[in-house]
């Protein structure tokens, strides 16, 4: 039999998401579930194995090919690019980007270049670029709401779910930036190497998502 | 102020020993299969002027490029890319030589990665260009060539796949969306990203051309695929691109390819001289496509001469990293002897050993003042025969644990 595919999760819910899909097809997990230490994990009734990284190592071990898929967010692929395949949106791990100032600031006026803060500078850089806005950009990587409020920054791009963070410290979304979900990518050449199988777990995937 | 004196730039390093003869050894495998189908080595500057990269089809993005300036001030450029060196060579210095043109070359280009990919920026290609034939029988011949190439180490296992440049152009022309709508669909289909692909589809309508675009990520695999592709939207044009390929996919099975040849309908490079059929060549191992070539049959018209003309390019450090991980490529050895000279000798001893040489025995000069110091030194390395240069030569051979006569 061929070596097992190897597809690498984002560490946390987006794992905890595709193993509920995979036991949703039938896969035994429980290798995952009991992990212990261990960081490469047989997955039961598939030749699959599982590693588990941090959401950005998950693309540098795909485009890599050391790995042959992985689960990741939206929002790190837009942060990191790169080259590999992008096949599925998987649905969960909604949340999208947002612009957020202090409530009641007027950010698009005036003709000061506002500085914004963000834990995703080339998200960042993107939109302000796509809209014609020179800004500057200064990379924080802890509670980035709090660069507002020292008045670090004019304002935040981050990642928003309910939005309850922004408004529990003065904030407000301005402007929405993307939709964010998890995404199955697959390296470009596993995919032309071992296209049928990858075709027929993409298959399962979408049905038990 | 801090310097970097002991290590080398990001994305470049020092090539030592077993990785050294690997990369060499790819290097002179692939000379002899293009040097034995009539195809001449050429060397192209490594540096060349920008311009050379920034026009036409040519269009490289500036942060892949290193650059310099020279002494006049004008902007240079470390070689990116080697087709299009070997294309203003062949419309200038080459342009009254009677066609076709047969040409390869090894020689490294640069690019400017991203800090911390673990990417290299120093890149060995070796390659081919056939220049001056539009007919099938050039793309034949260098298609054979990069599959001859792909299977020169037995103990890998390759996959050509093939594609046309000019698909993905009709159908979105057929479309009639502008030049930057046209290049989103073209990165989405190129990034396989369905996703995002449908989203913006829908938006600009349900046709049968956005129907066979959506499809088109998906139009890769076997024969198959131009099964799948005659039943989309098509034009005369489109028709005739596929009926081509599959001309060619037929072909080249005669080279016994079974599976290992297969179709990409959604190969769509952008900064790209390509003009038709495209191929890419994978080794099973290797995280990326280890071999690109295809037809460019305008690009040596940028440099002001009309001729059509195919190549390909493999990525000689990916080929080499493998073969060496897997065992195929030579490793370095001890040498079989060492030559000592008594005192007053050294020349004799010197000799002594380029004669050893010349009789394929693999000997080394001891350059130890004392012969107690050269036994030391060769018993640590393993080396089983000494040879002791005076009036006469001694030979020493180890056994259980010294040397002996």
């Amino acid at each position: 039999m061929n070596r097992p595919l190897r597809i690498a999760l984002t560490k946390g819910r987006l794992e905890k998401d595709t193993v509920a899909v995979f036991e949703r097809i039938g896969y035994d997990c429980s290798s995952v579930h009991e992990k212990g230490r261990k960081l490469i994990l047989p997955i039961g009734g598939a030749n699959i194995e599982v590693v588990l990284a941090k959401a950005n190592d998950v693309i540098t071990y795909v485009e890599h090919g050391v790995c042959d898929a992985g689960v990741v967010g939206k929002d790190t692929i837009m942060e990191m690019q790169g080259k590999y395949f992008e096949l599925v949106d998987l649905g969960f791990g909604k949340c999208r980007f947002a612009l957020a100032t202090k409530k009641g600031a007027d950010f698009f006026g005036g003709y000061d270049i506002k500085t914004i803060a963000s834990k995703y500078p080339n998200v960042a850089r993107n939109y302000f670029e796509s809209i014609g806005m020179d800004v500057e950009i200064v990379k924080i990587e802890g509670s980035v709401e709090l660069a507002p409020l020292l008045e670090l920054a004019d304002g935040i791009v981050d990642i928003v779910e309910t939005g309850t963070t922004l408004k529990e410290n003065g904030l407000e979304v301005v402007r929405e930036i993307a939709p964010i979900s998890a995404r199955f990518i697959v390296n470009t050449v596993s995919l032309k190497l071992r296209q049928q199988e990858i075709e027929d777990l993409v298959k399962l995937i979408k049905a038990n998502i | 102020m801090r310097t970097y004196e002991l290590i080398t730039p990001e994305g470049t390093k020092d090539v030592l020993f077993d990785e050294c003869l690997a990369r060499r050894d790819v290097e002179n495998r692939y000379r002899k299969i293009f040097g034995g189908m009539g195809y001449s080595e050429v060397i192209t500057p490594g540096i060349e002027f920008y311009d050379v990269f920034n026009d036409g089809s040519r269009k490289y993005s500036q942060e892949a490029l290193y650059k310099l300036t020279d002494a006049k001030g004008r902007l240079i450029t470390l070689r990116p890319d080697c087709t299009i060196p070997i294309a203003r060579l062949a419309a200038t210095r080459l342009r009254d030589v009677p066609m076709p043109l047969r040409l390869f070359y090894v020689q490294t280009v640069y690019e400017n990665n991203k800090l911390l990919k673990g990417r290299s920026d120093e890149i060995v290609q070796s390659g081919i260009e056939l220049i001056g034939s539009e007919y099938k029988r050039a793309d034949f011949e260098v298609m054979s060539i990069a599959v001859k190439a792909l299977k020169e180490y037995e103990g890998t296992d390759f996959r050509l796949e093939i594609g046309d440049v000019g698909y993905f152009k009709e159908l979105v022309s057929m479309l009639g969306v502008s030049e930057g709508v046209a290049e989103d669909i073209r990165y989405l289909i190129e990034a396989k990203n369905y996703p995002a692909l449908n989203d913006l589809l829908d938006s600009i309508g349900d046709t049968p051309v956005t129907e066979a675009l959506k499809k088109l990520p998906a139009l890769f695999g076997g024969v198959e695929v131009f099964d799948k592709a005659a039943k989309l939207a098509s034009n005369d044009k489109t028709r005739e691109i596929l009926d081509n390929l599959k001309a060619f996919y037929t072909s080249l099975q005669k080279l016994d390819l079974g599976d290992r040849l297969s179709v990409d309908l959604g190969i769509v490079n952008r900064t790209d001289y390509y003009t038709g059929i495209v191929f890419k060549g994978y080794l099973s191992g290797v995280g990326e496509a280890v071999l690109q070539g295809g037809r460019y049959n305008r690009l040596l018209s940028e440099f002001g001469m009309n001729a059509p003309a195919t190549g390909f390019a493999v990525n000689v450090n990916l080929v080499a990293a493998l073969v060496r991980k897997l065992g195929l490529s030579p490793v370095q050895t001890a040498p079989e002897a060492v030559v000592y000279g008594e005192h007053g000798y050294c020349i004799e001893a010197i000799s002594y050993t380029m004669e050893l040489a010349e009789k394929g025995i693999a000997a080394e000069n001891a350059v130890f003042d004392s012969f107690e110091e050269t036994v030391a030194a060769a018993e640590k390395r393993g080396i089983k025969e000494i040879y002791v240069v005076s009036d006469n030569v001694k030979k020493l051979e180890y056994k259980d644990g010294e040397y002996r006569e």
